[in-house]
């Protein structure tokens, strides 16, 4: 294990180097990709391209060992039993879309319930909407309390009418709440309800041990966690993915395939129709083993260093909403101007070089609940700089003026 | 409020930013002085009462909500616009806009060029970034309204 050295670690992402005026805060869209990502993917491309799982050749068995050994790196990165519980696929959303899919029919009948909350990322909404719809079932969703938190007396109350399914975010993509997902798994469980957590936010801010947390399903994507675009896990208990029906049908699913017994068997395969993104795995591979090799905890208190002074700055700067709590925050602020569309604010702080989002986040339910037009989201990496959050401050303050003039 | 009065507030707006704001927007030093003046901009237009925005006036492709409403003198054949957004510089760079357009024949909106206009007042730039998107979805709006 590695101590955790700041200058180090930026200095291991070309990009900043690339692009040096900037100051790259909307890391919960997506992060920048570390050199040894960037690269896992070219040499693999140089030295082992070759299809997988199409064993007529020795360059196509290498490249499906170097791809294999890339869920192996995974399953240890989160803890998971076994290796075919790792399944690939494009991102947290395709994950989503399957798991919402997969489960109509094979444990979700019409007049059955499905329980989300209403902090979630239309990932986690809209597929459930089609497929519910389509399906018969009813989708219930948990209000926020004043805090802007999930209501946990609600979420209480609804799961006494037994959804089956219960989906529900890590962290707040807008927000940067850590949810209580333990307390509400366990909950969610003992009201006899499969349990599905959108991870897109929570894997990079924490260690994540699947075991531990004892969900049913557990998705990321890739790109959120220094790999590359295209590529995400969809994590499952083995008695949970069986349920799934396919949302893709095709290639590889089984049988046919020429593949080797000793190394797969049916359930990642038949999840993962079609060529899968072998580049993609191999470069998140590559970051989760990076990661690995790093002191979590002072990464983590160092994020959380940043982000205290990024509270304290923006206390200083007045007519501000900020939508955010400091507390179980894990490294994002979304905040307003009063008065101000964040849109606007979003401008002014790009003319300056500081990269945020300003809008709904795909989060727009949250939005209409409390009449906002959105909001401008500061998101926080390890490889941001204390020079960084100054910046954003000055930034922040100057467009404040500009504004209010 | 009605939509004559719109119009009619509209126009004289409309002049003003053409013949003092776009001549002092070039002039502007720096992105501070430009933001200030495209802001100003915003608030000259009349802003379309909330109860007057129906769902069919909202203008789709916009990052935030911009709002349409169009009327055709038939007999002087010129078309006549009132917009707003929730968004300042979004609603500074429609005013610039709609102040090259505004009161046009058919036949002249039909074939008016946004990225060309731009160009020619040195504005281009403005196209070219995130929210070009949103300005250029109003122009088709607008567009959509030539027969």
């Amino acid at each position: 294990m590695q101590p955790f050295d700041p200058v180090n670690f930026r200095g291991q992402f070309q990009f900043f180097q690339h692009n040096p005026g900037w100051v790259y805060l909307d890391n919960a869209a997506t992060m920048h990709k570390p050199d040894v990502v960037v690269n896992a993917i070219t040499n693999f491309y140089q030295r082992n391209n070759s299809n997988v799982h199409r064993g007529a050749h020795s360059l196509s068995q290498n490249a499906t060992r170097v791809f294999e050994q890339s869920r192996d790196d995974i399953a240890t990165f989160i803890n998971a039993g076994t290796r075919q519980q790792i399944i690939f696929c494009s991102g947290a959303t395709a994950a989503l879309n399957q798991i919402a899919f997969g489960l109509m029919h094979t444990v979700l009948q019409p007049g059955d319930r499905v329980l989300i909350t209403a902090l979630e990322h239309h990932a986690n909404i809209v597929p459930w909407q089609l497929h519910c719809t389509r399906f018969g079932v009813t989708l219930d969703i948990v209000p926020l309390d004043t805090e802007h938190k999930v209501d946990q007396q609600a979420f209480t109350e609804l799961l006494a009418l037994k959804p089956k399914v219960v989906s529900f975010s890590h962290i707040s993509n807008v927000l940067g709440h850590i949810q209580p997902v333990a307390q509400m798994i366990s909950q969610a469980k003992a009201a006899g309800a499969l349990t599905v957590i959108d991870g897109a936010q929570g894997i990079v801010h924490d260690k994540i041990d699947v075991q531990a947390l004892d969900a049913d399903f557990y998705v990321w994507s890739g790109h959120k966690l220094y790999g590359p675009t295209g590529i995400g896990v969809l994590y499952g208990k083995t008695a949970a993915l069986e349920l799934l029906t396919p949302i893709f049908a095709g290639g590889e699913m089984i049988s046919e395939v020429n593949f080797s017994h000793s190394l797969f068997n049916i359930l990642p395969f038949r999840l993962e129709a079609g060529t899968p993104d072998i580049a993609g795995a191999i470069g998140l591979a590559a970051a989760c083993n990076w990661l690995q090799k790093i002191n979590s905890e002072q990464v983590k208190s160092y994020k959380a260093m940043l982000l205290k002074q990024f509270f304290a700055g923006l206390k200083k700067i007045g007519g501000l909403d900020i939508l955010s709590s400091p507390v179980h925050n894990a490294g994002i602020v979304a905040l307003n101007v009063q008065g101000e569309h964040p849109a606007d604010v979003a401008e002014l702080l790009n003319q300056q070089a500081v990269a945020v989002r300003g809008g709904q986040h795909c989060a727009m339910p949250f939005f209409s609940q409390l009449g906002l037009a959105g909001a401008v989201r500061f998101s926080f990496a390890p490889y941001n700089t204390e020079a960084d959050v100054a910046t954003s401050l000055q930034a922040l303050t100057q467009a404040v003026e500009i504004l209010t003039a | 409020m009605t939509l004559d009065q719109l119009l009619t507030d509209t126009k004289p707006a409309l002049s003003q930013i053409y013949a003092e704001d776009l001549p002092e927007l070039s002039q502007a030093r720096d992105w501070q002085s430009k933001y200030r003046i495209l802001m100003q901009l915003g608030r000259k237009l009349p802003p379309i009462p909330e109860k007057m925005k129906q769902p069919s006036l909202l203008v789709k492709g916009c990052e935030s909500r911009a709002w349409l409403m169009h009327y055709y003198n038939q007999h002087q054949d010129q078309h006549f616009f009132v917009l707003d957004s929730e968004a300042r510089i979004v609603k500074g760079l429609m005013a610039i806009m709609l102040s090259l357009v505004n009161g046009m024949s058919n036949a002249e909106l039909k074939k008016f060029e946004l990225a060309q206009a731009f160009d020619k007042l040195n504005l281009k730039p403005y196209l070219s970034q995130s929210r070009g998107s949103g300005l250029n979805a109003m122009m088709a709006r607008i567009k959509d309204c030539c027969h």
